[in-house]
């Protein structure tokens, strides 16, 4: 699979005789979960609906028979309102040999009414009647033979997070797929039609006793209430933030250092001198841009602590449900910039990696919204590894420096978003979102979720820095990097006061975020040059895949104008830092 | 009377709304029972409470959904 799924609109190859199973449902009921456990893969999962915004495709093999399963993006309807809606149209459009409907227990209704649309077109299909172990704490019990009476179609409770009833689920979904398939006559209902067939069956099947709330049901309310919500918010990012600098810190001081400098470095350097005379190979191996030095301090003992502990946070925050209640705190806010509540979930991902931050800007509905979400994650969201630079970088020196480039990170984010608002046509939409229920995050499915992430990160993180530093270690031994220093020396030294050698952070930084802050840990800077060299990193291009992606999911303009815009932010506004600073007396 | 300007938790019978497609398809319809749970400051979405779960619900939209008391 392709690390992020970008998910083409086409469906991959399959044999001729492959079973064909769609699994479809409401948003956030947990098809992704049966997915990942069905046929080993790795997607994503969170609790809030837009995750899977295009389709993922795997293979399950059970009774010498091979499926191909898609997990389809959860709609409300099959009236396709978004992007992602459409996805999951156009797949019952094209037909499977059977549809796993998803079920969630705790919200039967809703989902009856999607259930009942899928029903009425001809294609076979099973239930799977999901999150019954929640339904239970909240005391709402569904008699699964009097549903199944009323579906007609086999109906299979399953806690598809503890794996519970899921090898029931594919028993009947290779039952139904092998059988000659009947025809169904597809049946038109009308909207209140249909919400009155739910009913009935609801209140056939479904018995709510009254329970007392949970602690997390309670905690949930009063997320969403201004006070506590709002000072809980506060108390939750702030917490989160020191989890991750401070945690990375110790990590890094207390372990990973140590271990770098008394037995990597000299260990690596003398297994190399044994076998390399001192000289240009020597020093591309293990010099100042040593591959096996930098392509291996630089990746795991400097960004990884940081990138982990960021998406233990992160993962936390989407599978509790937190994030669609922060965004409800913070919508009137961010309708200011033109923004609203539920375009919270792609920017905390953004702080992640952008890449599924442009993805999933796909289960907005208007195209305004898609455009402000990845202008402002491309120009002024740090990612993670980048953050690690910068923590990296400035955190030791000056804990103030760091809180500066972030507040001016937060700034930027406003101004832009205002102007975009301005810029780009189109109202804001309305906010109109599911909140989910606020649940204890499995550890077993965390650490499935921050595992993936890592992976992602140095499957998508090494290659790149090897061949940057190694590129940089050519323009090194060389000597090229003083005459592209010389060339740029205006800029560089003239223009934002930095030394010519940080010419060199420019042009790794086209290629990853990162590169563009990490070879400033080699230069001897002031604080003012090192915050002036931190602005240019944080405005300048997004790496390369992000620009790839932009040209993927918009159009080749939009990226130049990306680029475009970018670059001369960053010079301008570092620059004018940089002038104004000195102009003060700062050095 | 209006969604928008109604009491926290209290139920209410919505008697009419605008023709959004995921108003309805979220469960809010004419004769649907809701509750709000909490508004936000600035015009913020309103929380409401259909059945077992909550939707958040822009407050230009709760301003358009008619609502009767239930007693
Ligand atoms: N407690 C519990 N949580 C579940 C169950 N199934 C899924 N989840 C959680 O529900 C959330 C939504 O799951 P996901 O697969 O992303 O939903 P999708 O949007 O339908 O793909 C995730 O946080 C899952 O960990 C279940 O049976 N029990
Ligand atoms: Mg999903």
């Amino acid at each position: 699979m392709h690390c992020h799924n970008t998910g083409s609109r086409k469906l991959p190859p399959s044999a001729p005789d492959d079973i064909k199973i769609l699994l479809m449902g409401n948003p956030n009921v947990g098809k992704s979960v049966i997915f990942s456990k069905l046929t080993g893969m790795d997607v994503l999962t969170a609790n809030y609906a837009g995750t899977t915004v295009s389709y993922t495709a795997g293979n399950v093999n059970y009774r010498s028979k091979s499926a191909t399963l898609i997990d389809v993006p959860g709609t409300y309807s099959l009236e396709a309102t978004s992007p992602a809606e459409q996805v999951a149209v156009n797949f019952l459009e094209e037909g499977a040999n059977v549809i796993i409907c998803v079920l969630d227990a705790t919200n039967l209704e809703r989902n009856l009414n999607l259930a009942l649309q899928i029903k009425h077109k001809d294609v076979p299909i099973i239930y799977s009647l999901n999150l019954i172990d929640v339904a239970e704490n909240k005391g709402i019990s569904i008699d699964v033979e009097k549903l199944e009476e009323e579906l007609g179609a086999p109906v299979i409770p399953t806690v598809a997070t503890r794996n519970v009833g899921l090898k029931d689920l594919l028993d009947r979904a290779w039952e139904v797929a092998l059988k000659e398939p009947v025809a169904i006559k597809p049946v038109q209902m009308s909207h209140d039609e249909r919400w009155q067939e739910v009913g009935r069956i609801a209140e056939k099947v479904q018995v709510v006793e009254h329970r007392h709330p949970t602690f997390w049901d309670k905690l949930g309310d009063a997320l969403v209430q201004p006070f506590p919500g709002l000072p809980l918010a506060i108390i939750i990012l702030t917490l989160s933030m020191l989890f991750v600098v401070g945690g990375g810190q110790g990590l890094r001081a207390l372990l990973l250092l140590p271990i770098l400098d008394n037995y990597y470095i000299p260990a690596i350097t003398s297994l190399v001198a044994y076998f390399i005379p001192e000289g240009i190979l020597f020093n591309l191996l293990v010099g100042e841009y040593g591959v096996l030095i930098k392509g291996i301090e630089w990746p795991f003992f400097l960004i990884l602590p940081y990138v982990t502990l960021f998406y233990v946070v992160m993962s936390f925050l989407e599978d509790s449900g937190y994030l669609p209640r922060l965004g409800i705190l913070l919508d009137s806010l961010l309708r200011r910039i033109g923004m609203l509540g539920s375009n919270v979930v792609p920017m905390v991902m953004g702080y992640g990696c952008a890449v599924p931050a442009i993805l999933g800007t796909r289960a907005a509905n208007s195209q305004k919204q898609r455009l402000m979400i990845t202008s402002l994650v491309a120009l002024a969201v740090p990612c993670t590894a980048q953050s690690g630079a910068f923590i990296a970088l400035l955190g030791d020196q000056s804990i103030l420096a760091l809180v500066f480039v972030y507040m001016v990170s937060f700034v930027a984010i406003l101004i832009a978003g205002s102007i975009l608002n301005r810029v780009i046509p189109g109202e804001t939409d309305p906010m109109l979102m599911e909140v989910p229920n606020l649940l204890r995050p499995s550890v077993s499915a965390l650490s499935q979720k921050i595992f993936i992430r890592i992976k992602q990160f140095l499957l998508e993180a090494e290659i790149p820095m090897v061949l940057g530093i190694l590129f940089a270690a050519v323009l090194v031994e060389t000597g090229l990097l003083l005459v592209i220093g010389d060339l740029l020396k205006p800029l560089v030294e003239g223009w934002l006061g930095l030394p010519k050698e940080a010419s060199l952070a420019l042009m790794l930084g086209i290629v990853r975020r990162e590169l563009g802050v990490l070879p400033l840990l080699e230069l001897e800077l002031t604080t003012l040059q090192l915050i002036v060299g931190s602005l240019v990193a944080l405005f300048y291009l997004p790496c390369v895949t992000v620009m790839a992606i932009i040209i993927k999911e918009f159009n080749l303009k939009l990226s130049i104008y990306v680029i475009g815009f970018t670059t001369i932010i960053a010079f301008t506004l570092a620059g004018l830092f940089n002038q104004v600073a000195r102009l003060l007396g700062f050095q | 009377m209006y969604l928008a300007s109604y009491e926290n938790n209290k139920p209410c019978i919505i008697e009419n709304l605008p023709d959004i497609n995921l108003l309805n398809s979220l469960g809010l319809r004419k004769g649907s029972k809701v509750s709000i749970k909490s508004r936000q400051f600035f015009g913020g979405p309103l929380v409401v409470q259909i059945g077992t779960r909550c939707v958040a619900i822009d407050k230009k939209i709760a301003e358009q959904i008619v609502i009767k008391e239930v007693h």
